[in-house]
């Protein structure tokens, strides 16, 4: 059935599809490499300078006249850069302990409230992370409650419990009810049967709504930009930062690293997930 | 007094479209220390809801089980001193062989160097000396039937619960393991429940057979009484093929009745308790039939091949429904549209108590 | 006493999401509420009293002395919706025809390319909106090959324009339509599609009668997915958008950022949250009807 011209076109088709997807992050990366500071868009050659500036060293960065700005933009970017790890790994491991508890009293138990809580737990995720974001923010100001790390931990921990939940509930939803059975018919109780065999059967699907918590909180914009108040940035906010006043060439070396990484992270990712199918 | 004795045990399901459903109405059973009972019926009869009510993953609306002599019913399920072989084998594919095995040791904290000694010791009964440190996914399904009753088996239950074990195999591997269970059962002295749908398997292994319809027990028998003399006409279609005759007694002549049915077709019945004149449901079995120069006059319709043995479908001259029969396979064996005569030893049928 | 003690086990387990979400998601949305019927503070912050003007600023009511009624407001609403809608159409149009063509690939190229989709989600959104920056700017990646190759001797105006702002948010979502529509593509029963055409039916007919009923939830779900961040938006808009592409993300953002209206930019969200609600419900009502349709 397949018709060979109409398979080529559609070939055609996806091939540039996904070249619209990686055109403008191969962009990024070929222009952190080009010593030309002016317009970044020609192609003067090929530098190291815009890497070595991020940590402060490098000649440009020697430059007496130069050196103020891009040390002190190199302490604030590693300054955010801790804020962020602090952040995303403190809120991953509460929304994850959220989460997975949610997950597995909606899956065993049987009680009135269960439709109203499914439901309830979908909301964070749909709501737009803007009216979230201000929401938390009048919140904060009204109660009293000074911004700061802590309340960017509370705003990512309200949608990141959700996209947890998710991801372990469908876990669980994929494991034979007669596991537990088995274990308490062999004379294991209740505590017994959670430690021995449930988490270690949910494992994978803890660790992978833990990966995709803190993607998600590591890249997080909006919320963080509302309730980070002005002592804390988080990397995304200092970038948002400097793209809003101005293009400058270090950008293009953070932006490379962190596209790096996210590579890494997913295939991470990818990884445990092939583990898990065994 | 029994091992397991069950009283009056009710249990009622509602159903998504609101109704009540009674999977257990009212069962009585009585199971002894070293008995292999199976439970035997239709799906949705209730069977799995009663070894689930023994296990304690089912709690009984009303009614009492008692293991020797002490009610367990309201014990949870890792209390009881009974232990479940499951249907999907429930195997916990984050440990290994040895672990899933030494699992109830485990939790009942025993000591490494004894857990680890009788993991060997019930690996080795069930024929898997050495597979230890292996993962429940790199063993085949025989492999993983065996694993589950090892670890089941460990803990010494007073009473093995079966639920289905054999489903998954395949026809050769089930009837070895049919084998097998029975020995392991005789080796290890305790009583095994054991649910299927499978006639077969229930007449292959049980001590006595327990047929459920509808949430009540329609029958408990050794697989003889239940294939010679069932008592009803379910239990009669239930297990094995049957051929069914509902015919009117004409006469008494000494052990033997004398009956005909509306089509006219006669037959010779044990006398038992048959009155002149009065109306009962007879069973036949194919085998009973054999071929032969006088009898019931009929014509073969149909012959099924089935190996050493011919299925043959026979419609009785005089009218009336086909009667299935068996015959030996061989050169003079009757074609379809063959005339023949069928006879049988008039001690064969059996007469139903029930309609 | 076991039911008690399994009682006891769920609270322990339904505690923390109740407390968490219940104080810090259902509050503050209660407060949002509170305070888009409120009176803006003259130094910002809010006045305890009941102020309906909020919305009529948006809506087409005002007491004319304080707070007029400006038709802008409703303006960057719809122009809000019609790029959330665009972005929507676009993706969907860009995405059905490849998750197709995923979906017959050989098992091993099936998840390299899926792979390939989800991993931008993996790395962050304002570098993937920044590379746009790079490309649409008048003497960006874009204008200077198109002038290098003479096909246009002055640079194209594209950054901060609409076009922008919808390319941009088209490039953000993308992952997020992929996804369901593949996994409708996928679940696609092929013996459907060779039976329709079995029957004799075109392949354009195969297509409208057969495959497309078929994704049909995949495509909704997709949808949705894409539709909701789009219209609250403000990140794209603002990195890639002029005057002419402002959402009402950026209206929101202002009153809290630099105008200091609460209750104006309260009542804004209001109406942002509203509309995602309405947009929510009815297509899981959509898609309950076709599930019972289906039974």
């Amino acid at each position: 059935m397949r018709n060979p011209l109409g398979w080529a076109a559609l070939t055609l088709f996806s091939l540039v599809f996904f070249l619209f997807i990686y055109a403008p992050l191969l962009v990024i990366i070929g222009y952190s490499f080009n010593s030309n500071p002016v317009n970044m868009m020609q192609w003067e050659h090929f530098t190291f300078d815009w890497y070595r500036g991020l940590l402060g060293l490098g000649e440009r960065a020697a430059d007496p006249n130069n050196r103020a700005v891009y040390v002190e933009s190199t302490e604030k970017m590693l300054a955010a850069l801790r804020t962020s790890l602090m952040v995303a790994g403190l809120s991953t491991t509460i929304s994850t302990v959220i989460g997975t508890a949610t997950a597995i009293a909606l899956a065993r138990y049987r009680f009135r409230a269960k439709g109203f809580y499914n439901g309830f737990l979908m909301l964070p995720m749909m709501m737009p992370d803007i009216v979230l974001g201000i929401g938390l923010l009048i919140f904060f100001v009204t109660v009293g409650i000074h911004l700061s790390m802590l309340t960017i931990i509370i705003g990512h921990c309200t949608f990141l419990s959700s996209y947890v939940f998710i991801i372990v509930q469908a876990r669980i939803a994929g494991l034979d009810p007669a596991l537990e059975e088995a274990s308490a018919d062999l004379g294991a109780s209740e505590w017994v049967t959670l430690r021995k065999v449930l988490l270690p059967q949910l494992a994978p699907g803890i660790l992978g709504g833990a990966l995709l918590a803190f993607v998600i909180s590591m890249d997080d914009l909006v919320i963080t930009y509302f309730v980070a108040g002005t002592d804390n940035t988080t990397l995304p906010v200092f970038i948002f930062g400097m793209v809003r006043r101005g293009v400058k060439p270090e950008i293009n070396a953070i932006a490379t690293l962190m596209i790096l990484t996210s590579v890494l992270i997913a295939a991470l990712g990818l990884w445990l997930r092939s583990r898990k199918a065994d | 007094m029994a091992l397991l004795e069950i009283r009056n045990a009710r249990r009622e399901f509602v159903t998504p479209e609101g109704t009540r459903l009674a999977a257990l109405d009212g069962i009585d059973l009585d199971i002894g220390a070293n008995e292999f009972v199976t439970l035997l019926g239709p799906s949705g009869c209730g069977k799995t809801t009663l070894l689930r009510a023994i296990a304690g993953f089912e709690t009984l609306d009303s009614g009492t089980l008692a293991l020797d002599g002490n009610d367990i019913s309201t014990q949870p399920p890792h209390r009881r001193p009974v232990n479940t072989v499951f249907q999907s084998y429930a195997l916990f594919s984050h440990m290994t062989v040895a672990r899933n095995v030494g699992y109830a040791l485990e939790v009942r904290s025993v000591e490494r160097q004894v857990r680890e000694h009788a993991v060997a010791e019930v690996l080795e009964k069930v024929g898997l000396s050495g597979m230890g440190t292996r993962r429940p996914n790199q063993l085949s399904g025989g492999q993983r039937q065996r694993v589950a009753l090892a670890r089941a088996i460990i803990g010494k239950p007073r009473l093995l619960l079966l639920d289905e074990p054999l489903s998954a195999l395949d026809r050769n591997l089930r009837q070895q393991m049919q084998l097998e269970l029975k020995t392991l059962q005789n080796t290890l002295g305790i009583a095994f429940v054991f649910v299927t749908h499978d006639q077969e398997e229930a007449l292959t292994m049980s001590d006595r057979i327990v047929v459920m319809r509808a949430g009540k027990i329609e029958q408990i028998g050794s697989p003889r009484q239940i294939y010679r003399h069932p008592k009803s006409r379910f239990v009669a279609e239930f297990i094995g093929e049957t051929n069914l005759f509902t015919v009117t007694i004409d006469r008494i002549d000494g052990s033997h009745a004398l009956a005909h049915t509306a089509d006219g077709l006669e037959l010779i019945l044990p006398a038992g308790n048959c009155k002149p004149g009065g109306n009962v449901q007879v069973v036949l079995r194919p085998a009973d039939f054999s071929i032969s120069d006088q009898g019931i006059a009929a014509t073969v319709t149909k012959a099924v091949y089935l190996g050493s043995d011919l299925h043959l479908f026979v419609q009785p001259t005089v009218g009336g429904p086909e009667i299935s029969i068996t015959a030996r396979d061989s050169a003079q064996a009757p074609q379809p549209g063959s005339k023949v005569h069928l006879a049988y030893d008039p001690a064969a049928p059996h007469v139903l108590e029930t309609a | 006493m076991a039911v008690r003690r399994q009682t006891l086990v769920l609270l322990v387990l339904l505690a923390p999401v109740t407390l968490f979400l219940g104080v810090f998601f259902l509050l503050p949305l209660v407060i949002i509420a509170l305070f888009s019927l409120l009176a803006p503070g003259l130094y910002g912050g809010v006045e305890w009293t009941f102020y309906h003007w909020n919305y009529g600023r948006i809506f087409g009511w005002a007491d004319g002395l304080i707070e007029i009624y400006e038709p802008i407001y409703l303006q960057i609403l719809g122009r809000s919706l019609g790029f959330a809608a665009m972005t929507v159409v676009l993706c969907l149009i860009l995405c059905y025809p490849v998750a197709f063509w995923v979906s017959r690939l050989p098992s091993r190229w099936r998840l390299f390319f899926i792979f390939l989709i989800t991993l931008p989600f993996f790395s962050s959104l304002i570098v993937r909106l920044y590379a746009w920056l790079l490309i649409l700017k008048p003497s960006g990646l874009l204008n200077s090959v198109l002038m290098g190759m003479d096909l246009i001797s002055q640079p194209l105006e594209i950054l901060y324009t609409p076009a922008a702002v919808v390319l941009g948010m088209v490039y953000v979502m993308v992952p997020f339509m992929f996804l369901p529509l593949y996994s409708a593509v996928d679940n696609l029963d092929r013996a459907l599609i060779e039976a329709s055409m079995d029957l004799g039916a075109t392949r354009v007919q195969t297509f409208l009668k057969v495959i497309l009923p078929q994704t049909l939830p995949g495509i909704l779900g997709g949808s949705v997915i894409v539709f909701i961040p789009s219209v609250g938006n403000f990140i794209v808009p603002d990195v890639l958008g002029g005057a002419k592409g402002l959402m009402i993300g950026n209206l929101v953002e202002q009153q809290f950022l630099s105008a200091r209206n609460w209750p104006f930019g309260s009542a804004l969200s209001m109406v942002v949250m509203t509309l995602v609600l309405v947009v929510l419900l009815t297509s899981m009502a959509a898609a309950r009807r076709k599930g019972s349709q289906n039974a």
